[in-house]
């Protein structure tokens, strides 16, 4: 397949623009996405491109993901879009207690293949209403599949299976790694919206992760001593969890780290340790997860750098765990504030 | 009335975000922000009708609000460069302004969610049979939510002194009116039609929207609800200090100058004989500006232990 570096940002609007050349039943929705730039340039040019299929709506959330979830109940094929999760939240009914519920409460035979795609917004100075990690909230849904893209590449194949699919695919999307570049096929092509990726193998330790935790552990690799051996699971999916493939990883390390930038309560990989508890993984000492602290993120520069767990802090983390000395590295103004903005 | 005191105070606004404005383009500053340029005189011309014990609540635009009410500049600032002393102590940023001290009760980004909020405060009074009146101020775009209608119904069935103001700058970020709503779309009808009191005021006249924000405000106290809708002009973009030129529609940067409320006041003020006091106000309100930027420049960030402060009280 022919690839070239393209943004995370631009892989989302190339799925989306082959989506919808293939599919006449889909069409976008959510707020700005018919703008020259829109949604952060995931939908860019796409409304001149497909007349009346990319619209613009009024500030009503809540009306417009309603009739999104009744267009798909009729056979149409919605992508919604939010600019940031806490906008979502007023259709939380329409997405929650609707979608999620239609095909089950009805006895099947009731599909709604709706894809809502909210922007997570960890970014500098967003502050306590625009930067909730509700990561969790959304995997606690029966009926949702929920899934988190790490990378560019990532980005296009979910997005791609997302609107392939006949049920309600929520892709969770963290704004911090827009600006990720990475090696893309041009051609359309999907990946599992239910498989972990096990990024990288390793001996030591297992660590599972994802979103911008997952690029935080990948930023972590590149400090740790060389003879750690790390293997990287980047979990993809939140709804339904692919334990099978982390157990496989733990029961091989026989150490677990978990890494997201969520509260820590009711958390993500709480739920991770926790199946592996159930399932009597054998470990060689306690796992451990990072997150963020019980508080919501502020907004002043001095808190946030405190607020989410940084390479330092995991390296840091992985060594305690290993029983090797902690790494000293002061991180600046960049590292700590600006979106990571590398080619992977 | 007093038109060089309301002169001052959208002078001071004005001042305010312009070299904030300047600020952002010169340094890093990391807090998402929406600037007010444009809009003075609807902030001021209905907070000059209200009372001592009333209470404001704003949007994510809400510095003109915060300033027009009489909130403290250096904390503003400060709360802006994420110090230990701004308004929120740093947590919020320019999208959480508040000084209880002169009944500003704060401002929130999520849009439409404040007005009921805005209704609560109202609700207290009532209830408490205080006195005193509720002023919200949102967005043509957060006028859009389904909670700002149940808000006007709920407000009216309770007789909540809340007055709406609702800044009609004809875009929520760049799309226009006509783009959002049906061509016969009208205010006037769906709030008269919940039985509410409405007007219509020109929102870059400061006499306009002084007068009709009086009678609203009277009927208010008297226990009738009210929306005022106010047709104005935001001069900068949506959220940036930037420009954005090539999304205008009938708002050109021409016709923005000619129609500017601050220089339709400044004029009359003129007209009155006192340029030289005009003159001295502005230099004034503009070193008392600069001075608060250096204030909150040279102030402490909070400490990292702040971190996990106030979660609860
Ligand atoms: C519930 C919700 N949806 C979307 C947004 C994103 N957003 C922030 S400001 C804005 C435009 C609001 O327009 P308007 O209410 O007219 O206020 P203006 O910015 O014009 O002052 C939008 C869409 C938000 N903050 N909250
Ligand atoms: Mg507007």
């Amino acid at each position: 397949m022919s690839e070239r570096i393209i943004k995370y940002t631009e892989a989302l609007k190339e799925a989306a623009d082959q989506m919808l050349a293939q599919d006449p039943k889909m069409f976008i929705v959510g707020l700005g996405v018919s703008y020259k730039n829109g949604a952060d340039g995931t939908t860019a040019g796409l409304a001149q491109k497909y007349p009346g299929r990319v619209l613009d709506t009024p500030v009503s959330e809540n009306a417009v993901t309603g009739m999104a979830v009744g267009a798909a109940i009729n056979g149409l094929h919605p992508l919604v879009h939010h600019g940031r999760i806490e906008f979502a939240l007023l259709a939380a009914d329409p997405m929650f207690t609707q979608a999620a519920k239609w095909n089950y409460m009805f006895g099947g035979g009731n599909p709604v293949p709706i894809v809502l795609r909210i922007n997570v917004g960890r970014q500098w100075g967003n502050g306590p209403q625009h930067t909730q990690s509700l990561y969790a909230m959304f995997g606690s849904v029966a009926g949702l599949k929920v899934v988190v893209p790490s990378t560019p590449k990532m980005a296009k194949g979910l997005l791609v299976a997302a609107l392939k699919d006949k049920n309600p695919v929520v892709l969770l999307e963290p704004r911090w790694l827009f600006q990720l570049k990475e090696n893309v096929p041009e051609e359309m092509y999907d990946v599992p919206l239910d498989k972990a990726r096990v990024v990288k193998e390793g001996s030591d330790i297992t660590v599972v992760s994802y979103g911008d935790g997952f690029v935080a552990v990948l930023e972590a690799l590149e400090l740790l001593p060389k003879d750690v051996s790390v293997e990287l699971i980047d979990m993809v999916s939140l709804s339904p969890i692919d334990h099978d493939a982390i157990a496989r990883s733990v029961a091989k390390t026989g150490r677990l780290l978990t890494v997201d930038t969520t509260t820590p309560a009711f958390n993500v990989g709480s739920e991770v340790i926790a199946e592996v508890a159930r399932r009597a993984v054998v470990l060689k000492g306690a796992p451990q997860s990072l997150s963020c602290p019980l508080v919501p993120c502020p907004t002043s520069t001095a808190l946030t750098a405190e607020y989410y767990p940084t390479k330092v802090d995991i390296v840091g983390t992985i060594c305690k765990m290993l029983g090797k000395p902690a790494i000293e590295r002061e991180l600046s103004f960049e590292e700590l504030h600006l979106p990571p903005g590398r080619t992977l | 009335m007093d038109l060089l005191g309301a002169y001052r105070k959208m002078f001071l606004i004005r001042a305010a975000e312009e070299e904030l404005a300047a600020l952002y383009l010169r340094e890093k500053i990391m807090s998402f922000v929406h600037f007010y340029v444009g809009q003075e005189a609807i902030a001021v011309g209905v907070c000059d009708q209200l009372k001592e014990e009333d209470r404001v609540m704003g949007n994510h635009r809400s510095h003109g609000h915060y300033l027009a009410r009489g909130g403290d500049l250096k904390a503003m600032v400060c709360e802006l460069l994420g110090k230990e002393g701004g308004s929120s102590k740093g947590k919020g940023g320019s999208m959480h302004m508040i000084d209880k001290s002169v009944g500003f009760v704060g401002s929130t980004p999520i849009l439409g969610s404040v007005t009921p909020l805005a209704a609560g405060t109202a609700f207290e009074r009532k209830y408490n049979n205080t006195g005193g009146v509720s002023v919200v101020f949102i967005g043509d775009g957060a006028s859009e939510e389904g909670v700002v209608y149940e808000t006007m119904n709920l407000a009216g069935l309770y007789k909540l002194p809340l007055l709406i103001v609702i800044e009609n700058n004809l875009y929520s970020v760049n799309t226009t009116l006509s783009e959002r709503r049906t061509a016969g779309y009208d205010v006037q009808k769906v709030v008269e039609g919940i039985g509410l009191n409405y007007r219509r005021a020109d929102g870059n006249d400061y006499h306009d929207v002084a007068a009709k924000a009086g009678e609203l405000i009277d009927g208010v106290r008297a226990g009738t609800p009210a929306v005022l809708e106010c047709i104005t002009y935001r001069h900068m973009a949506h959220s940036a200090p930037i420009m954005d030129e090539s999304v205008r529609k009938e708002d050109t940067l021409d016709v923005r100058k000619e129609k500017d409320a601050l220089k339709r006041v400044r004029d009359e003020l003129i007209a009155q004989g006192d340029q030289a006091g005009i003159e001295a106000a502005e230099s004034q309100i503009k070193a008392h500006v600069l001075d608060a930027i250096s204030f909150a420049q040279a102030a402490p960030y909070p400490a990292k232990e702040s971190l996990y402060t106030h979660l609860y009280e």
